[in-house]
Order: structure tokens, then C-alpha cells, then sequence
């Protein structure tokens, strides 16, 4: 065997809670397959509940494009769980994905996740069976995390109702910079609404924003030509409360992608930018061009795509795109939305 | 006396070669249109070309197997994201006819090895698209939302690219279009919501939930052994020409993979039969689905190296560490695959304890 590189490490944690509020460890490990089974699980006292563990992460695994036949996963659990108890799958499934690199959150450590499903080989999470989660866990089910691929921002392929992310930076001036996902869910409107600002819901939000949201929507729509009086749909964002109008690139890519009418990024999709033209695709510049390059630059992470307005281009940190590049993923300082 | 001058029947549905069908069968005793380039695989799977001489048939030895194609352009509307339905690419698409010294052309190889009988322009382009989504989704391409200019002739070059290594045809033309006007992404869903979320197309089918009977897994099982042992040659003698590593420990890879796809090579040309554990010792039905379905995955890792193949042609360099190292998943992934073929129970590896 030849030598492999490989940048991620050999072990990966995500916690989870337990009905009676312990919490569970799982642990992930990757070593050389040498002839040895794709997946091992291991969890104290029962070898049926490491059956279930392995007919998990062998289904959740079919939902991925990329086979890799070389490594063995070895999965284990700290405690065991009651008999009946299901709610640790989700952390299973996403320790295996953080092990082998398919999935790699900002700050790998503390996770807490929860979700049981029935359907893992779609990539489905169809529920949680927590009373009380704590704020920062991921949850699965249709509040939460209804499917794998929307940890990257991805729509179901088979679901009835398309669900698509987009990140964008939140620049508060040093440490508590952040990227905030943005999330739009369209459903098919059954007849033609006369008001497109009416069909569009942002719970969570100020009326304000709500205005605000309602009105890029309708505007990027009515550039699209395709997009007005189709649709029912909801906005969500990952933070209550935030300033400014860099979401705005954003919340209407996520929207063209939710409406399957643009070209899907591998990973996610990180923009910043505003526009007081929508209705003609034009993007403008936002303020914070130095932090929210960095930021973006420590986030970047391969197959990610990033967009920034073309006015930054020529004001870009030096590196940057080399450094965006290294990691993976693309850049580009765009004037207008639409395919090319 | 009149059966010297009696003319050999033409091939059937020839007037629809260059429209709706890419190529057709030809039969012993069937006459080719004048002109039509023909292409005649023998039984071990070499393909050769020939020019049909008009209103007279080309002559067949024993188990060869002949085809008439047109080389087009054939136009069709790929759609690179399942989930953009509304988005396409129009291409257009032509075999290969240009370079009548080359021996090996790719397309013969195709028609060889994954036409059964006619070959219909919508059963390439479907293949096409096939191969494109899935580099899309494994990141040898990449056409992200808002390309700019650069990324879109980058992204040209790799599909021209891909779809010559893998299918033998030019890409003349490619240009994003609007599928709107043909398909509605809100009734794609309202029609989904209707079936009550059933699963689409493109997720895969958990292996347990697969029952269909042994004569189902049969066909497709014989047709990625062929796959194997017709492209397995063909595709180690693209890795010896696609690069010459400067680097003596890239050129010792390249060595060692070349060893191992000729392993790989042999052992598809001695596949056990399907339905056999043993001479006369039949294999039970679980276990021909088992087989049958690591043949598919192994045909799957061909698809993948053709595609990286057309990578590896024209890479840097500097490239041809990562290239190998993907090259070496892919090895690795039709040994699993071949091995499990072969095998005849469940897995050897119970012993390592899959609880323990």
C-alpha cells in the first residue's frame, strides 16, 4: 500500500443526550481496512444495539457519491442506552461522516446531536425525542435538521417540499464573528397568488426585516421570470437577531436554489451582498470587506463556493483567493446574479 | 442464378440512424446503407472499423458482432443538478470519426462493451448526463452558481474532456439553456406531495430491500463482467499514456497501480460464474443478488476511472499525487468489489468481530 494523504484526524466525538439527561459519547475512529469489515461498532453489553449502530451508518453512508473502500470506521458508545431508546443515531451517523472528512463543522469539538429516523438511506432525519434541547444541539426532524444534505445547504432530491441554505458572515468586530445560515422552504402553490410579498412568511423576525426579506424575494423573483406566483414560502435564519443588509445575496441565491433554478455548489454556499436592484440582478457592495474575508477564509472548506460583490475585487487581502483555493473551494466577485 | 444478383435486405429503422438512433445492430445478412461507418467487435472484444461498401452485407465471422452508426451531431439537454431541474445545458454531440489510423477508438470500445443492440441517442444522453453529475458530485467538475467566464471554459474543457475518454464523442457545442418552458419544478413537487414523498430516482436502494429474483440480477450482473473484461485493458493502457510522472516516487505509484489493474484485469477474465458455488454446486439466491450487486458497484468504479482518467490527460505535474491518490481509491474500491464477486458466503472478515 502506498502512502495516503490524508488531512483528517483518525478520531472524531459528537455527543448526544439521553432520555434520563446523561449524556452519551460517541467516538469515531479510522484506521487502514487491512481485509477487516467497512464499519465496526462497538456499545457495552448489548450486540444487538452494535447491529443496529452498524445498519445505520451503512445505510446514511449510501446517500454519499464518494466510496472509499481503504478505511475502517470503528464506532463505539461510552454507555449503553435504554433498550428502546433511538435518539443517538443521528450522533452516530454524523461522527462517521466527521471521521472520514465528509462532513467538517467549524469547530469539530462539542457537538451535541440528536435524531432518530427510519429512512437513512434517503438521508432523511425525522425526528428528535428531546423535551427540553439544550440551544446550541442540532436536532433532527422537520424543525431541525430534516435531511443530511442540508448541512451543506442542499435540497432533499426527494422531497416534496425544497429546502435550501445559504451562509452569510456576521461581522460584530472581532471574536463573536460568525457565519449565520439563511434558509429558504418552498411548496408549490396549488393556484396563482396576485401577491407574491403576501405568500412569503419570515417567523422569528421583526416586522422590519420581515418588509425587508419580503420585498428582495419579490424583486430577485421578478428577475428570475419564472419565480412570481409559484410558490409558498418560508425564511428562516440561524440567529434572531442581527444588523444590516448582507444577508440579501444570500437569502436569493438560497431561494434560486430551493427552486432549482441555479447551479448547486458541491459544498456550501457563503455570500455577502445587498442590492437596491434586484428586479434587475444587480449586486452591490457591503460594508467590512477585511474581517469578513477573514472570516471567510477560516471557514472556507473544500467544495464550498464563495461570493463576494465585484466591488471588492480589486480591495481583496492578498491571498485570499490563494488561500480559498487552497482550501478547496472557489471564489468569485460577482455583478450579477444568474447563470453565468 | 438469381440469388447472385439479389440484393441483402437493408437494416431495419435505418432511416432513423442520425435522428432518434445512434447506432443499430447489424444482422449476418444485412446490408448497410452506403458509406455508413460500421463497426465489427469480434468475440474476444476487439473492435475494428470498416466502410459499408452499399447494398451488400459486411461479412461476419463467428461470434462477431457488428453495428452501423452515424457520427452525427446528436443534440441533447443535459440537466447537471437533480435538484435544478429547471436548469440544463444544451449539447451537441459527434462520434469521433476524425482520425481513421487510430486502432483503438473509444466509441467502439462503448458500443462494444455497454450497447446492447440499438443505441438511441436519448439512451447516450442519458448516459452522458449520468457521468456528468456524477463528477459534479464527486468534484472533478465544477459549475457553481454565478460562474464566471474562466470557470464555465474550465468547466468545458473537463466535459469535453470526460465525455471523449469516456464515450469517444467531440463535444461541438454546450450552452446553458432554461429548461421552463418543459419542466415545472412546482409540479415536480405538488406531484411528489401527491405520491406521498416517495423516493425519486436518484437515491439508492438499500441493499436489503433488494428482492428481485436471480434471473432480474442476471443480466445486468453478465453485462459489468463484460464492462470489466473488455475495459479493464483499455483503461490500464490510458493510464500508461495519459502522463509520464517526472518524479521517480510517482512514477513507482503509477507502476504499482498499473500492476494492480492488471491483476484486476485477469481476475475479470476468470470471474466464477453467477449462479455457482463450486462445479456443479449451485450458489443460493441471497447470494447470486449479493454478487450481482458488487459487479454493479464494480462497473460503477469503472465509470469513476474513465472520469478520472480524463483528468489525469493534460494534469500538471504538480497534480499527479492527488490524481494517483484518487486513482489508488478507485483501484482499491473494484478489488473490494471484484473479491466480493468472487466470493462465495458472507463476508471472510466475521472473525474480526463486528461486536466484539
Amino acid at each position: 500500500m502506498t502512502q495516503r494523504a490524508n488531512t483528517t484526524p483518525d478520531t472524531a466525538t459528537v455527543r448526544t443526550l439521553l432520555a434520563d439527561g446523561a449524556t452519551l459519547t460517541v467516538t469515531a475512529t479510522r484506521r487502514e481496512r487491512a481485509g477487516r469489515a467497512d464499519v465496526k461498532c462497538a456499545a457495552p453489553g448489548d450486540p444487538r444495539l452494535a447491529e443496529r449502530m452498524r445498519d445505520v451508518v451503512r445505510l446514511a453512508r449510501l446517500t454519499e457519491p464518494r466510496f472509499d473502500s481503504r478505511d475502517q470506521v470503528v464506532v463505539s458508545l461510552d454507555r449503553a442506552p435504554a433498550p428502546d431508546e433511538r435518539d443517538w443515531e443521528l450522533a452516530v451517523v454524523l461522527a462517521d461522516r466527521m471521521v472520514r472528512g465528509v462532513w467538517r463543522p467549524a469547530p469539530p469539538g462539542g457537538i451535541v446531536a440528536n435524531g432518530w429516523s427510519d429512512a437513512w438511506h434517503l438521508g432523511r432525519v425525522q425526528g428528535h425525542a428531546l423535551r427540553q434541547p439544550p440551544p446550541d444541539a442540532l436536532l433532527g426532524g422537520p424543525d431541525g435538521l430534516p435531511h443530511l444534505g442540508l448541512l451543506s445547504g442542499h435540497p432533499d432530491p426527494g422531497a416534496a417540499v425544497s429546502v435550501a441554505r445559504a451562509w452569510f458572515p456576521l461581522h460584530s468586530g472581532g471574536a463573536a464573528d460568525s457565519l449565520c445560515w439563511v434558509e429558504v422552504a418552498v411548496h408549490p402553490l396549488a393556484h396563482a397568488a396576485d401577491d407574491e410579498e403576501g405568500t412569503i412568511a419570515v417567523p422569528g423576525q421583526d416586522a422590519a426585516r420581515q418588509h425587508a426579506v419580503r420585498a428582495v424575494l419579490a424583486g430577485a423573483r421578478h428577475f428570475d421570470a419564472r419565480g412570481l406566483g409559484r410558490w409558498r414560502t418560508t425564511v428562516r435564519f440561524g440567529e434572531a437577531q442581527f444588523s444590516g443588509r448582507s444577508y440579501e445575496l444570500a437569502l436569493v441565491l438560497a431561494d434560486r436554489i430551493a427552486r432549482g433554478r441555479e447551479f448547486v455548489p458541491r459544498g456550501r454556499l457563503l455570500a455577502t451582498g445587498c442590492s437596491d436592484a434586484w428586479h434587475a440582478g444587480r449586486v452591490d457592495t457591503v460594508e467590512g470587506i477585511a474581517p469578513k474575508c477573514a472570516l471567510l477564509l477560516r471557514a472556507a472548506q473544500p467544495g464550498d463556493r464563495l461570493l463576494l460583490p465585484r466591488a471588492w475585487q480589486p480591495d481583496l487581502p492578498a491571498g485570499f483567493v490563494g488561500g480559498v483555493q487552497a482550501a478547496g473551494a472557489s471564489v468569485a466577485c460577482v455583478e450579477r446574479i444568474g447563470i453565468i | 442464378m438469381i440469388g447472385l444478383f439479389k440484393r441483402a435486405p437493408a437494416v431495419e429503422a435505418a432511416c432513423e440512424l442520425g435522428r432518434s438512433a445512434v447506432a443499430l445492430p447489424l444482422r449476418a445478412d444485412c446490408a448497410p446503407p452506403r458509406g455508413a461507418p460500421v463497426v465489427v467487435v469480434d468475440a474476444s472484444g476487439h473492435a475494428r472499423r470498416a466502410v459499408a461498401p452499399g447494398g451488400k452485407a459486411i461479412p461476419l465471422r463467428d461470434g462477431e458482432l457488428a453495428w452501423v452508426f452515424h457520427p452525427g451531431p446528436y443534440q441533447v439537454d443535459l440537466v447537471p443538478f437533480p435538484a435544478a431541474p429547471e436548469i440544463g445545458l444544451r449539447t451537441a454531440v459527434a462520434v469521433d470519426v476524425s482520425d481513421p489510423d487510430v486502432v483503438r477508438h473509444r466509441f467502439d470500445l462503448y458500443l462494444a462493451a455497454e450497447a446492447a443492440g440499438r443505441l438511441d441517442a436519448a439512451q447516450l444522453g442519458a448516459a452522458i448526463e449520468a457521468a456528468l453529475r456524477r463528477e459534479l458530485e464527486q468534484g472533478g467538475l465544477a459549475l457553481p452558481p454565478c460562474a464566471t467566464v474562466e470557470e464555465w471554459h474550465a468547466f468545458r474543457r473537463g466535459l469535453n474532456e470526460l465525455v471523449y475518454m469516456r464515450f469517444g464523442l467531440v463535444v461541438d457545442d454546450c450552452v446553458p439553456v432554461d429548461l421552463g418552458d418543459r419542466v415545472d419544478h412546482a409540479a415536480l413537487l405538488a406531484a411528489r406531495a401527491a405520491a406521498g414523498e416517495a423516493p425519486s430516482a436518484p437515491v439508492a436502494i438499500p441493499q436489503a430491500a433488494v428482492a428481485a429474483a436471480p434471473a432480474d440480477v442476471a443480466l445486468p450482473d453478465a453485462r459489468a463482467l463484460r464492462r470489466l473484461f473488455l475495459e479493464l485493458p483499455g483503461l490500464m493502457c490510458g493510464v500508461r499514456l495519459a502522463a509520464l510522472p517526472s518524479d521517480p516516487v510517482q512514477f513507482r505509484r503509477q507502476q504499482a497501480l498499473l500492476q494492480r489493474l492488471d491483476l484486476l484485469s485477469v481476475g475479470a477474465a476468470t470471474m466464477p460464474a453467477l449462479g455457482l458455488a463450486a462445479p456443479q454446486g449451485a450458489l443460493e439466491d441471497g447470494e447470486q443478488r449479493r454478487r450481482a450487486h458488487h459487479s454493479g458497484r464494480a462497473a460503477g468504479a469503472l465509470d469513476e476511472a474513465w472520469a478520472l482518467l480524463a483528468r489525469l490527460k493534460g494534469a500538471a505535474q504538480d497534480d499527479l499525487a492527488a490524481l494517483y491518490d484518487e486513482l489508488d481509491r478507485i483501484v482499491a474500491n473494484l478489488e473490494h468489489d471484484c473479491a466480493a464477486r468472487r466470493r462465495t458466503g458472507p463476508a471472510g472478515d466475521a472473525g474480526d468481530g463486528e461486536t466484539a
